[in-house]
């Protein structure tokens, strides 16, 4: 029914009509000078930098920039230890946050608004108060490692992650679907494992991507801690060789296009399987592939305010 | 009457997917001996389940009927294992498997709503259970095949839940509960998100299934039709009680208490007086009382509850009953009667009967023998 009415002709995307909003039809006009004028506030600086990137002197191009770039093994060990705290907090808030959220939509739906606004508390918490937290809170030996890092970031991108999740959880016949399968003959495990995160997948990618992109780009944390992650190795870069900080900057930016296009398309895939969604039970409204878009959902999510990726803004600050 | 092919069929498939670890005997799975004993929910002081009993016949399928909040999925949900009891005990052939958790209890549950695996097709979903036991692809696929066809719908076994009807749906659940060939099939208000033909069709072909396979079955509805019509026994609940528990026919014509008689099929309640020799004045006419209820003093105002059609209504222009609604239903014509004390009376006659009465029509009502049930007059009524 609600499907129905927010899009008359079929047209609304998931995500509209999750959201309650109505399908607004814009003219061809209006849509296009939309698209031109937010492609324009993403591409010129970004070609900018690429230009900035590759400008040698007197306006001549070189390369030597980015072949820089691929000698630089300070840079490409910091890369590495990013990406290892970057996988393991995506793991990790995935198995810490999942069950979380199953447990308290099914047995303690009551708990729901608190957990919502506890998971808002790293929002709230400036960085430096957390940094001190940390060293009162962890015993040395987990101080003085970058594992504490996967700890900081679960936490603080757990604002975005979470609610990640628990849209998909909520979208889920969630009750229905864990008595089917434990009458079938499931334990909770195999519940788990074979029911609830093939139906969430799309969720949990959202979240574990999420995190991954916070991870990836946190810089206050790290620097603040000493760790000489991705994003505080090309400051240091940047602070003395701008041309290839730039030319790093870009680079990483268009991997994040690629990891993002990526799992838009996984996105697309599920969109394919559930479909239109099952109708409902009496009283609620279809499913209609709530959690399905997966990069609108990145995108609502992170919108919400931008809290790491400093790179490439303290760059150009530094350089011009 | 029963198809002993299908049951072998079930038990073969059975033994073949079970093989090893299965801690029940296998030889015959059909028709097992269910029995709640004492069983006690509470919910603060409110019970769900108050010292309920219920014993199920080895292939029998009983309905519980109810109105919401009466205790009737409760009691389900204990036997599935779904919900636990405070106190009491449930048996499966004679097992206590009070303490095991559902995915022990080998059951079959269709739920009220829809309840199919989202990510999986119609032919998976019916797998799923089989796949838990191991059971190896071909077989696997070859017994979900079998269910998807005796539910019939092998034609639709690629599809995913959402391409498939809420009928449809409802069908690959039954065929999803059975294919694991459990002791006991729960079905918890199955056909109450259908719309009214569907679900009269699928209420026949659960009906069919059920013999055909020689399940023992737990039927939890609201709709009394669906109750009377399928089950072998309906088991009337309120307030985490049973009632009464019988027949359908046992229930309808006999029932035990003023609430039986109310819930199940319609009921005019009309004040009388108890008279000398077991006998009732009932709106001007002397009936028998019911047989087992003759305890009410010579003298005593009471209520009498009547089924529509125990009453003879005739256009009479001096009848003291004033027609206030009239339905057509095909070869029968309902119409509701004021007659003098503020009652209305609902009276079912053959449409012929009735084609000279219409709304505002004066008739004369009579009872035509014994009421229903005859009970204390409710209070504040005059």
């Amino acid at each position: 029914m609600a499907a129905l009415t927010l899009s008359p002709r079929g047209r609304s995307r998931a995500a509209g009509a999750s959201s309650g909003m109505p399908a607004f039809r814009f003219g061809v006009v209006t849509r296009s000078v939309i698209l031109v004028v937010a492609a324009l506030y993403f591409v010129v600086p970004l070609v900018a930098s690429g230009r900035y990137a590759l400008e040698g002197a007197h306006g001549t191009y070189t390369l030597s920039a980015v072949t820089a770039l691929f000698h630089d093994s300070a840079l490409w060990s910091s890369l590495q230890l990013s990406a290892e705290i970057a996988l393991g907090a995506g793991l990790l808030t995935l198995v810490l946050l999942t069950p979380t959220s199953v447990w308290v939509n099914l047995r303690m739906p009551k708990l729901r608004r608190l957990m919502e606004s506890l998971t808002l508390l790293p929002l709230v918490v400036p960085v430096v108060v957390v940094v001190l937290g940390i060293y009162g809170a962890f015993p040395t030996t987990v101080v003085g490692s970058p594992v504490l890092l996967v700890f900081e970031y679960v936490v603080l991108a757990m604002p975005y992650s979470y609610r990640a999740i628990d849209s998909g959880v909520q979208a889920l016949e969630l009750h229905t679907l864990v008595d089917a399968s434990r009458t079938l003959g499931a334990s909770w495990p195999s519940t788990f494992r074979r029911v609830l995160v093939p139906n969430l997948r799309t969720s949990l990618v959202a979240a574990a991507f999420i995190t991954i992109a916070y991870s990836l780009g946190e810089f206050a944390m790290a620097s603040l801690l000493s760790f000489t992650t991705f994003p505080v190795q090309l400051y240091q870069i940047g602070t003395d060789q701008i041309d290839e900080a730039t030319a790093v900057s870009v680079f990483a930016l268009l991997v994040t296009w690629g990891l993002l296009l990526g799992l838009s398309l996984l996105g697309g895939r599920r969109r394919a399987v559930r479909g239109s969604g099952a109708p409902g039970p009496a009283g609620r409204p279809p499913v209609d592939g709530v959690g399905a878009d997966l990069v609108a959902e990145v995108e609502s999510v992170l919108g919400h305010g931008d809290p790491g990726v400093p790179g490439i803004s303290h760059l150009r600050g530094g350089g011009t | 009457m029963r198809d002993v092919g299908l049951v072998q069929t079930t038990v073969r498939a059975e033994t073949a997917t079970r093989g090893r670890g299965s801690s029940a005997g296998s030889e015959e799975r059909a028709g097992v001996r269910v029995e709640l004993v004492e069983c006690e929910r509470r919910y603060g002081v409110v019970a769900a389940l108050d010292r309920f009993s219920l014993t199920i016949e080895p292939g029998e399928l009983v309905a519980l009927l109810g109105p919401s909040g009466c205790g009737k999925t409760t009691a389900l949900r204990a036997l599935a294992g779904l919900e636990q009891i405070d106190s009491g005990s449930v048996r499966i052939r004679d097992v206590d498997v009070t303490a095991l958790p559902p995915h022990r209890r080998e059951l079959g549950m269709v739920f009220q709503a829809y309840s199919l695996f989202p990510n999986m097709t119609a032919i998976d979903n019916v797998g799923f259970g089989l796949r838990l036991r191991k059971a190896d692809a071909k077989s696997r696929r070859q017994r979900a095949g079998d269910l998807l066809d005796l539910v019939g719908l092998s034609a639709q076994s690629r599809r995913f839940p959402h391409e498939l009807s809420g009928g449809q749906q409802q069908r690959v659940a039954l065929a999803r509960a059975l294919a694991v060939a459990p002791r006991v099939l729960l079905l918890d208000e199955p056909l109450s998100a259908l719309d009214a033909k569907v679900r009269a069709q699928l209420r026949d072909e659960i009906r069919r299934i059920q013999l055909e396979v020689g399940i023992t079955t737990l039927f939890v509805t609201h709709d009394q039709e669906e109750a009377l019509s399928m089950a072998d026994r309906v088991g009337v609940m309120a307030s985490g009680r049973l009632q009464q528990i019988g027949a359908p026919d046992e229930v309808y014509e006999r029932p035990v208490n003023a609430f039986v008689a109310e819930f199940v099929g319609s009921v005019s309640r009309v004040p009388a007086t108890v008279g000398r020799d077991g006998t009732v004045d009932v709106l001007g006419r002397r009936v028998p009382l019911p047989s087992p209820q003759s305890a009410f003093a010579p003298g005593a105002t009471v209520d009498v509850l009547l089924r529509p059609e125990a009453f003879a209504v005739r256009a009479d222009p001096c009848g003291l009953g004033v027609v206030t609604r009239r339905s057509f239903r095909g070869p029968v014509l309902h119409v509701a009667v004021a007659v003098p004390g503020q009652v209305e009376v609902v009276a079912t006659m053959s449409a012929t009967a009735g084609a000279d009465i219409g709304v505002g029509t004066a008739v004369s009502v009579e009872p035509t023998g014994a009421p229903l049930f005859v009970t204390e007059p409710r209070a504040g009524v005059a």
